[in-house]
């Protein structure tokens, strides 16, 4: 047997045309291979130092109601396809919950997109990157 | 410069601010300062322009009535004592220890030192928040706890701003008779007068809302006073209403974070004096140790009783400030208790305690917010399971 039966597929999702092609990428090998996929929104940085409650709440909300839709546009591409999926949507910072996340339930790949933030990118890498670097499994970076 | 120039210049401004601060990530107000100071250093431009300073004003008892009303009163009666606890150490220990050093070793004024103690006692409810939120730390325990605490914290800063400086004239009762009414009556009648004429585009709620707050500060100039105590418990009081009604707080916070509260933070950061600072780097860093070394001296000797394995964690985010910090300060730069030097090291140091603490204590000291809940969780059953037998042993009596 191989060692490398995916039947437990997280796929990170940001909402970004990127992250549809690794979403797409990702319903493909579940379909094919008749995996179960959970589809991760992971909400990201709020305004740091802020002045006041309001500035972080309402980049909160905004980023909630964008995730949530993003989400649902996945689960049904995914039910469309008759793939079995669960979605969830966590804070905090993409890699360190994508690699967190995919521990915790015992994924068996991770599918993420490659993003390309010039600057931050230069400094800390991208998400794809720290994630290959730290992940439990298997990565595949969809470009 | 005309007016109107300086109006164009500081929209540019506002807008940049606004730009940069989605695309790097950082709050808006923090990024407006720092341009109103880079403005303010390389061009000379004249932070005291009448319209400015009243714009400015208002901005700060919006942002003081905004702290109040953003706070969720059920929050904040877990671990009450606890909380009040670390709050009121998290304030007295740097107020003290900030005006003792600054009138006895910096030689600074009482009125003077008072206004450093207040400025540099502060906690940033908002800061704290957003590494909170960010994390899903702000669902635990700890994260309660300290948002309690930092809470209590504002409020004590709120009441020292306002009593210390008060020299009460004639007009002194009426301000505080209004400000009682307006407190206990508005809640009463914002239902009624929030279903009447609300959701409209000319937005009658908001402008009642300003209308109370130009009162107070009215009445808080003639008693000799400070707007900012009646309109952060007013905040507090109509809170619970803003929960039930997001909309409208929502429409609020648009038009204080785009029309006002940028001309509040952009003006301080005009007045301060780069060349001040940097001539004073020892001051700061006495300033800065006056702030730190108490807050780390009383509140992380409580944070361990309370929140033992995270007591840094709790103890550096209480040794942030922003907003209050730069209301107290800019209140002592308006009323002249403080000179531009003063003021300068004063908002170096409460900007740079909104950042230095925050960094650390996410890089090293961030609790892994899934065993907080594990424990949370155990605490809970734990709990419940002495109080199971009180409850059979009411139902056997019975």
């Amino acid at each position: 047997m191989s060692p490398y039966e995916f039947t437990n597929v997280l796929v990170a999702i940001d909402g970004s045309d990127d992250a549809a092609k690794a979403l797409d990428c990702a319903l493909s090998i579940c379909k094919a291979l008749d995996a179960q996929l959970t589809v991760l929104a992971v909400e990201g940085k709020l305004p740091a130092y802020a002045a006041s409650l309001g500035e972080v709440d309402e980049v909160k909300r905004e980023k909630d109601e964008f995730f949530s839709r993003a989400l649902d546009t996945a689960r049904e591409a995914a039910e469309q396809r008759g793939i079995d999926v669960r979605t969830d949507l966590v804070p905090g910072h993409s890699a360190d919950v994508i690699v967190y996340y995919a521990a915790a339930h015992a994924h068996d790949l991770i599918v993420v997109a490659h993003h390309s933030h010039l600057l931050g990118d230069v400094i800390l890498g991208s998400t794809a990157d720290r994630v290959a670097h730290h992940a439990p499994c298997p990565v595949m970076v969809v470009r | 410069m005309d007016p109107v120039q300086l109006a164009a210049i500081l929209a540019a401004a506002v807008l940049v601010a606004s730009m940069l601060s989605v695309e790097v990530g950082i709050s808006v107000a923090l990024i407006e300062l720092a341009l109103g100071v880079a403005l303010g250093n390389a061009f000379k431009l004249n932070p005291d322009q009448p319209w400015l300073v009243f714009i400015a004003s208002f901005a700060g008892v919006v942002l003081t009535f905004l702290a109040g009303a953003e706070v969720d009163p059920d929050d904040f009666r877990e671990r009450f004592w606890a909380s009040v606890g670390m709050g009121v150490a998290s304030f007295v220990g740097p107020f003290v220890v900030a005006t003792l050093v600054a009138v006895g070793l910096l030689g600074w004024t009482t009125k003077a030192s008072l206004i450093a103690g207040t400025a540099l006692s502060t906690t940033s409810l908002a800061v704290v928040y957003a590494v909170l939120v960010e994390t899903g730390l702000n669902t635990v325990r700890v994260g309660k706890l300290i948002m309690s605490a930092c809470f209590v914290t504002d409020m004590c800063t709120v009441i020292a701003l306002s009593a210390i400086f008060l020299k009460p004239t004639p007009w002194f009762p009426v301000f505080a008779v209004v400000s009682i009414v307006v407190i206990v009556g508005l809640p009463s009648i914002a239902p009624w007068f929030f279903r009447r004429y609300g959701d409209r585009v000319i937005e009658p709620e908001i402008k009642l809302v300003f209308f109370v707050l130009f009162v107070l500060m009215v009445l808080g100039e003639k008693a000799n006073s400070q707007a900012v105590l009646p309109a952060f418990i007013l905040g507090l009081v109509m809170s619970r209403h803003y929960q039930q009604h997001r909309q409208e707080q929502s429409r609020l916070r648009v038009v204080a974070f785009a029309l006002l509260t940028p001309f509040f933070f952009l003006r301080g950061g005009m007045n301060v004096s780069l060349g001040a600072v940097f001539a004073n780097l020892g001051l700061l860093a006495l300033l800065a140790g006056a702030k730190l070394v108490p807050k780390f001296g009383l509140v992380f000797p409580l944070a361990r009783r309370y929140a033992a394995e995270h007591a840094a964690f709790a103890t550096l985010l209480m040794s942030t400030g922003l907003t209050f910090g730069t209301i107290s300060s800019l209140y002592g730069l308006q009323a002249h208790i403080i000179n531009r030097t003063q003021f300068s090291l004063l908002i170096t140091v409460v900007v740079l305690s909104a950042i230095v603490p925050t960094a650390v204590a996410q890089r090293w000291f961030s609790p892994d917010v899934e065993i907080e809940r594990a424990v949370d969780m155990r605490a809970r059953k734990r709990a419940l399971r002495t109080t199971e037998p009180a409850t059979v042993t009411e139902a056997g009596r019975s």
